[in-house]
Order: C-alpha cells, then sequence, then structure tokens
C-alpha cells in the first residue's frame, strides 16, 4: 500500500511524510501521472496564496491528475491550501480558479482584524462536528472539541453544508474547518502538526486507504 | 627561514600561534609592574614542542589531574583559620565589581560565611556600566566596599609617561591595583587577601598555577624610591620638583618583613575552585545585580569582560601594537581554554575583531594622557615591532595572524 | 475558542543548547533534538530553534538539527538566526521548518521581509525583534543576537513590520531574557496596542505567575519559554494546568 504525496513545489511535504511515515505508512513525493495514479491514497498539501499554488498545479499539469485520480475512488486528503485548491474558486488575489471538485468558494476570514482577533489565524482552536458524523472518517474516535493548528488568512466555503466534516469558531465567525464528499478529504489544520491528535486523523486517512 | 627581521622587547623573532587556542608566542607573561622600565626585555608566555601554549597545557590538567573536592577541601580548612567570630573583616576581596571579584566576594561571604570587605582601586575613568554594576556589588550584592582613588593629578601623569615610554598606559593602575589588597589588609589588621582567578590560568609560569600563594614580590618593595612608575622612579619625580613622597602614599609597596609580620597572606580563589569566567558572568547576574555593557565591546565580541574603565579599550590596543595580539584574542583564547567556542570559531572572531581600533573614549584618553591625536600615533609607530609589523601602501598590517 | 500558545524557545550553538543572560553567555544545557522531543511529549504547542552564534560567524546552520526534529516532533517548528538571504529561507524550509524568524537582515533592508512574504506567504514569516529599555515608556531595537543598537524605536518597527508584510513578531526583552524575574509587562503592553497580527512575548520567565501575568492580555498571542523550561523549573504540563484553573486562560492540553 503507498500513498502519493504530491510534490509541486508548495508546501511542507517533508512533515507530511515524516508523519506519515511515522504511522507506518509507505510515502512517495511525486508529480507523475503514473505514480499518482497507481498510488492507493493521495495526498495534496500546500501553504501560501491560492494562485501561487494553481500556478504550480496547472505548470505541471496536476490539475486533471488529480481528477482523474479522484475518478477511480481512492481516497484524496487535501492539507490547509491544499483543501482550499479542491473549490471553485478563491477571491484572493482578484480572482482565481480552483480545480473545482467541491462546490463552492474560498474567502478570507470575515472577521474583523484588530488588536484582540488577529490575522493570518495561527493558533490551536477546536474542531466540532456538523452535519456529519465522524465515525469511520478521518476524524474517527476524535474527540469533540480537540484542539488542531490553524494557520491561515482565508477559508473554503463549501455551497453544501452535508460536506462540512467539521467547524471551528474564531472570534464571532464559525468557519468550515475540514470537509468530505465521498472519498475526498480536506483539512484546514495541519494534521501532520497538530500533535498526536493530528497523528490520529493521519492514521485514520491511512485505515480508509487501506480499506 | 623566516627574514630577519628585529624583534624588540627581546620577543621571539618567530611568531607561532597556539595549536589548541590561539594566543601566539609573544603574550607576555605577568610581570613585576613597579620595576618596568623601558626596553627591558620581556618574559614571554612558554609553548611546548607540540606548539600548544602552557595555559592549555594547564587547563588540560585542570580538567583531568585535579581532584576539586580535595581542593574545596583545602579552602575550607584555609577558611577557617581565618573566619572572624567578633564581627570583623576576616578577608580582603581585591576587585572592581566586574564579574570575577563579584563572584569571590559573593562567594566568600553567602556560602563560605567569611566577612569579607571588598576594595576597589578605583578605574581612571568608570564607564556608566561599570560605576553602575559597582554600586550593584554593594546594594544588590549585599557586600562592604571601600573605593580608593588615587590622586588624580599624579596618576594622569603617570600614565602618560607610561603611555609614551613603555607604551603601556596601565603601568602605574596595575603597580597600585597590586598593592592595594595587602596593603589594606595591612591597614585593617586583616591576615587573609584572596583574588580570583590565577594570571597562570592564562599562561604564566606553570610553577605558579600550584601555588595558591601569590608571590610577594608582586605586592612588596624594600627600596621605594626605586619604585618605577611610567618607566621613571619616584626619585625622578620627586626630585622634578611637582611632587614630594607624601602623593605617593597610595603606591608605596608594603615591606616584605611588615607583611609577614601582620602574618598577610594572598591567595587565589581559583586555585580551590574550578573557576570559568564565564559562570563567574552568570552568577554575578543571579547574584550581585551585575549587567553585561548594553554593546559589544570594541575590539572583541564579547560584552562582560573588563567593562569598567574607559582607558581599558587602549591597554588592549597597546597589546597589539607591541605583541600583535588585541583584546579579542585574550577573550576568545580563554573561551576556547574553557571549551565555549571551539578553536575554529575563535580564529573567525579574532579576524574579524581584533584590530578594531577603540574610538569611543579616544577623545577623552587623549585628554586624560594630555597628548594630541599624532603624538598619540607617533608613539604607537615607534613601538611597532618590525617582526610583528609591515607597512603596505601606507597602511600598517600585522605580518602574521592567526589561522585555522 | 482560539487558544494561546505556549512556545519553547530552544538557542542552539553548534550541537548544544545554550541559554544565556541578557542574549550573553553561552552555558550549555542540552541536546537540541532530545530537548525538542522532549518538550513535544510533555506537550508544547510549538517550537522556535534559534542560532545563538549565527550573527558572530556570518552563517546559519540549523539545517540539520530541522531534519532531524521533523522526523519526531509534530508541532510546528520555527528557525531564525542568521537568515539574511531569500536561499537562506528556502534551504530551511526544504528541512522542514514552517516558519523562519527574521531580525538583523529585515532592519538592514526591510524590503526583504517584504520578498520573502511574497514569495512564501506572510504566515510563515516571523519578525524577531529585540528590545532594551532606555527610558519609561520607550525601547530601542537591537541587532545582532543583542549586541548592536539601531537608535530605532521598538513600537514604530513593530507597526513598521507588521506593513511591511511579516505574518507574526517575536518581542524578546534583552533586560529580562535568561534573568527568570518575569517579563516586561509595559513592553508588551506598548506592542499590543498597535498591531494586529500575532505576538509572541519572549523574555524572563521564571515562575508560572509570570506567564499567567502577561498571557492575560488580550493582544498578547503566545509565549516562548527558555530557562524554565531548560532548567526544570516547571513542566510544561504543571504550566498549562495552572494558567487554565487558576486563570481561566484558553490553552491547548
Amino acid at each position: 500500500m503507498i500513498i502519493a504525496i504530491i510534490d509541486y513545489g508548495v508546501g511542507n511535504v517533508k512533515s507530511i511524510r515524516n508523519a506519515f511515515e511515522n504511522q507506518k505508512a509507505e510515502v512517495i513525493l511525486t508529480r507523475e501521472r503514473e505514480t499518482i495514479l497507481k498510488a492507493d491514497g493521495l495526498v495534496l498539501p500546500g501553504v501560501g496564496a491560492f494562485s501561487h499554488g494553481m500556478d504550480n498545479l496547472n505548470k505541471f499539469g496536476l490539475v486533471d491528475i488529480i481528477k482523474d485520480f479522484v475518478k477511480t475512488g481512492k481516497p484524496l486528503l487535501g492539507i490547509c491550501l491544499g483543501m482550499q485548491m479542491l473549490l471553485e474558486e478563491s477571491e484572493e488575489f482578484g480572482n482565481s480558479k480552483g480545480i473545482g471538485l467541491i462546490k463552492g468558494k474560498v474567502v478570507k476570514l470575515p472577521i474583523k482584524q484588530s488588536i484582540q482577533y488577529k490575522l493570518p489565524h495561527i493558533s490551536w482552536n477546536e474542531i466540532q462536528s456538523k452535519k456529519i458524523k465522524w465515525e469511520n472518517t478521518i476524524l474517527d474516535n476524535i474527540e469533540e472539541n480537540s484542539d488542531m493548528y490553524f494557520v491561515h488568512t482565508f477559508i473554503a466555503e463549501p455551497n453544501n453544508e452535508n460536506e462540512i466534516l467539521s467547524v471551528t469558531k474564531y472570534h464571532n465567525h464559525v468557519f468550515c474547518s475540514s470537509i468530505k464528499k465521498e472519498n475526498i478529504y480536506g483539512c484546514q489544520f495541519h494534521p501532520e502538526k497538530s500533535s498526536k491528535k493530528g497523528l490520529s486523523i493521519i492514521k485514520n486517512f491511512i485505515k480508509i486507504v487501506k480499506q | 627561514m623566516s627574514e630577519n627581521l628585529e624583534a624588540l622587547y627581546g620577543l621571539p623573532s618567530e611568531v607561532k600561534f597556539c595549536k589548541k587556542c590561539v594566543i601566539s608566542n609573544q603574550r607576555p607573561s605577568s610581570t613585576i609592574e613597579f620595576k618596568n622600565e623601558k626596553g627591558e626585555k620581556k618574559k614571554v608566555i612558554n609553548f611546548n614542542e607540540e606548539g600548544i601554549c602552557s595555559a592549555c597545557v594547564y587547563h588540560e590538567e585542570k580538567d583531568k589531574g585535579i581532584n576539586w573536592n580535595e581542593r574545596e577541601d583545602k579552602l575550607e580548612k584555609l577558611l577557617s583559620q581565618f573566619r572572624s567570630t567578633d564581627g570583623s573583616y576576616d578577608v580582603i576581596v581585591p576587585g572592581s565589581g566586574g564579574k570575577d571579584s563579584a563572584f569571590t566576594a559573593h562567594v566568600l561571604k553567602y556560602k563560605y560565611g567569611m566577612n569579607p570587605l571588598t576594595v576597589t582601586w578605583a578605574p581612571h575613568l568608570y564607564t556608566d556600566i561599570g560605576w553602575k554594576n559597582m554600586q550593584e556589588w554593594m546594594h544588590t550584592g549585599g557586600l562592604d566596599n571601600m573605593l580608593y582613588t588615587p590622586n588624580g593629578i599624579l596618576h594622569k601623569e603617570m600614565t602618560k609617561n607610561a603611555f609614551h615610554n613603555l607604551l603601556h598606559p596601565f603601568q602605574p593602575f596595575i603597580v597600585g591595583q597590586r598593592i592595594i589588597g595587602p596593603a589594606m589588609a595591612k591597614k585593617f589588621g586583616v591576615k587573609l587577601v584572596m583574588y580570583g582567578e590565577n594570571q597562570a590560568e592564562y599562561g604564566n609560569a606553570i610553577e605558579e598555577n600550584t601555588n595558591p600563594i601569590m608571590n610577594m614580590d608582586f605586592f612588596s618593595s624594600d627600596d621605594e624610591m626605586d619604585m618605577k612608575f611610567g618607566g621613571v622612579s619616584m626619585k625622578e619625580y620627586i626630585d622634578d620638583g611637582k611632587y614630594s613622597k607624601n602623593d605617593f602614599a597610595p603606591y608605596i609597596a608594603p615591606k616584605k618583613k611588615d607583611l609577614i609580620d601582620a602574618g598577610v597572606e594572598v591567595h587565589y580563589l581559583g586555585y580551590y575552585l574550578n573557576w570559568d569566567p564565564q559562570e563567574c558572568y552568570y552568577y554575578s547576574v543571579e547574584n550581585t545585580g551585575f549587567q553585561a555593557n548594553p554593546v559589544r565591546t570594541e575590539g572583541t565580541y564579547s560584552k562582560y569582560s573588563s567593562i569598567d574603565d574607559k582607558i581599558d579599550p587602549f591597554h588592549y590596543f597597546t597589546t597589539l601594537i607591541k605583541f600583535g595580539i588585541g583584546r579579542c584574542t585574550y577573550d576568545a583564547a580563554q573561551e576556547v581554554r574553557n571549551d565555549k567556542i571551539t578553536r575554529e570559531e575563535a580564529v573567525y572572531l579574532v579576524n574579524k575583531y581584533d584590530t578594531e581600533f577603540p574610538d569611543i573614549y579616544f577623545k577623552e584618553f587623549l585628554e586624560y594622557i594630555d597628548s594630541t591625536e599624532e603624538e598619540f600615533w607617533e608613539t604607537v609607530d615607534k613601538h611597532r615591532s618590525p617582526h610583528i609589523w609591515k607597512k603596505e601602501d601606507g597602511e600598517w598590517i600585522l605580518r602574521h595572524m592567526v589561522s585555522s | 475558542m482560539n487558544k494561546k500558545r505556549i512556545i519553547a524557545r530552544i538557542d542552539v550553538k553548534n550541537e548544544h543548547v545554550i541559554k544565556g543572560i541578557h542574549l550573553e553567555g553561552l552555558r550549555k544545557v542540552g541536546n537540541p533534538n532530545e530537548m525538542a522531543k522532549k518538550y513535544y511529549n510533555e506537550g508544547i504547542d510549538e517550537i522556535i530553534f534559534m542560532d545563538a552564534v549565527a550573527a558572530y560567524y556570518d552563517r546559519n546552520s540549523l539545517t540539520e538539527i530541522i531534519n532531524r526534529a521533523c522526523e519526531n516532533v509534530f508541532v510546528p517548528i520555527t528557525v531564525g538566526g542568521g537568515i539574511r538571504k531569500i536561499k537562506d529561507i528556502q534551504i530551511a524550509l526544504n528541512a522542514g521548518a514552517d516558519k523562519i524568524a527574521i531580525n538583523t537582515q529585515a532592519v538592514k533592508d526591510p524590503s526583504f521581509l517584504t520578498r520573502a512574504s511574497e514569495i512564501f506567504g506572510s504566515q510563515c514569516i516571523v519578525s524577531s525583534i529585540d528590545a532594551k529599555k532606555i527610558s519609561e515608556n520607550k525601547w530601542e531595537v537591537y541587532v545582532d543576537n543583542g549586541r548592536e543598537p539601531t537608535g530605532m524605536d521598538v513600537v514604530e518597527w513593530a507597526k513598521k513590520v507588521e506593513i511591511l508584510g511579516t505574518g507574526e513578531i517575536m518581542l524578546t526583552s534583552i533586560d529580562k531574557e535568561g534573568t527568570k524575574r518575569g517579563f516586561d509587562i509595559e513592553l508588551y503592553n506598548a506592542i499590543s496596542e498597535v498591531v494586529t497580527i500575532p505576538v509572541i512575548c519572549c523574555g524572563g520567565a521564571g515562575k508560572k505567575e509570570h506567564i499567567a501575568d502577561v498571557i492575560s492580555n488580550n493582544g498578547v498571542d503566545a509565549v516562548a519559554l527558555a530557562s524554565i523550561l531548560h532548567y526544570n523549573i516547571e513542566s510544561i504540563n504543571d504550566l498549562k494546568e495552572f494558567l487554565i484553573n487558576n486563570k481561566n486562560n484558553h490553552i491547548r492540553l
């Protein structure tokens, strides 16, 4: 069983790889079509600007490869920017087009930036369930209100409420902190940086890949 | 084969650097300062056949060959001989409130139950941070102090002479500094004087390291009129008409016989405790309110060594001129031996900072020694030994800098 | 509810963790990777590795340490000390760091902060500011690991770095750091009134109460601890429990 992590020059792939290996998965860093399609699971990492991430994905022809992978029904996990790019578009720097696997868009956290409520949102914060039960998902056996590590200014807003796996509150705004649509998963937070509970989420993804 | 270049001060004509630390074989050993006169030959640090200096050899011995528990027992025994029971002072600790004397005095009082009187031979010109640390030593460290400031008119003249005759402006200061401990001990009826570290840590004769007691020759004299200040004898100053013997009261070294009769003993705490200058820094910050210099000290990378006297940088500048090694070399060599930095790092630092000119107090120094900038450089250039310096494109360059 | 972060700051020289006072002194107190692992297992929220002597030797050399740290430590890692070029940032990120702290170079060339934020994203650029008090409510910015004064006012500089694009500020009090006598509370009060990016306080923690005092400020988002952890004065767990139970703070357990 092998999990492919997309290496497209964006994101801390090293940490993700270390986290997966820590949870006993065999991992390969790649952007080759063959390798990706052959893999049993796929991870799309990413940090930074939406447009920059999409530019790189497009440069390497990865958008179609990702879509093709998802069609096979095997599990995909998007992390942080990787999750955001699964949506249709982002309002960051004008309008950028995303991969479009999830209907909805990416917007700036609509809170008033102040001396108490800072942006970027850099902190450990609680995830809570919404419509989807966490059993048998990547959040299987994770306690409600567990703290995960967030570092972002933008958030994903899926059109379909039923695709929201968890929500998180920052200041007076509740936003989507993880998504699930069939075999597609996404975390706004960084499970590979969220200590032991984060590693459990990775373990859960590995379990799902194995099935 | 090196060129046939003249080597002043009787220094070794071939310049070598220790293979373990960064000191050079030109480093002068401690001398009896009031005998220091113009043109005299310098004794220097010893290098063994493997090219390692005696300070490094001593340090190896220190790490492996000394039983520090035994030494501390010796200290307890020594102190119990002198410890007072009637509230009187029982040990004199000379020092300026720098990290070393701060540590020494505080640990003697609060760990070993002694009753120290600290005595300070005043710096020529206190820096703000030096004065602050001195006060904190008393106010935060909880110690008693006598600050002894010699007549500035005479001191300035002696310093001026020392600068121009010996290129050693600190010479008169060192005379007074060495004498004050035993002199105050005798005056107060205290028998024990305790310094911090032994200069032998830095490369004086090895024999001095196995002896906790400072050689009396350093601070006693049987012929005061012959004592030399800035290369000029006391007799000459008096004969010139401006001064009388009264003015020399602070410098008159006690007679050996008098010290022996009074039972005065001068020891080094560095013989009894495993001395680490950096740990003295930590200790003094935590216990005596010591603060490092807010900015890097000129001529080195350090911020906490010797920061109380504005004239101090010129002491090191003159060692650079005469011996080719500046303040950074001294600091770095010590830190290599104490395992704080590696030799490579020391080499880097020396090359970066050693020749930096101490600008900040230059004007004040010139005023203090009543000399013009021209006179300053004239004297400096006269003292550059040809085997250490050469002139290239109108600039003076060191022939040898330490390398990895 | 978002949580305030408890961060371990590990100053490194070669293969040793060192701890100074007033950013001076190189006393060795442990091994960097062992210490990072220990703090991670004990529940630390984040780790900052600072190359303590990069300024002296015109180099930076934490790559190996970060490489190893990422294998065992699954919380965010920030790296700083001697970051002078875009290449230095890339190397550190490739080694596995999540955030990069920049001090001296930002003062020398403020546009460096902007370029770095544009290339790597502001969320991974931390502005490290070392402050020395010069009079009532006035602090001066120092560079080169606390050795060189700049004549700049800390509050003004903090405002500026936010505009330049940095994502976070780590503010160290030179007067307090290493002393274990408490934080310079006024310093953090002054800064937190003027910036809207996260602020990490650093310097002076000696007991739990010190941390409680500074973290209750709404504008403070995190504290970076060194002596109190390296000298085993408080355990991370005891500290966190104290902050939650006694002072009602929002901290991750």
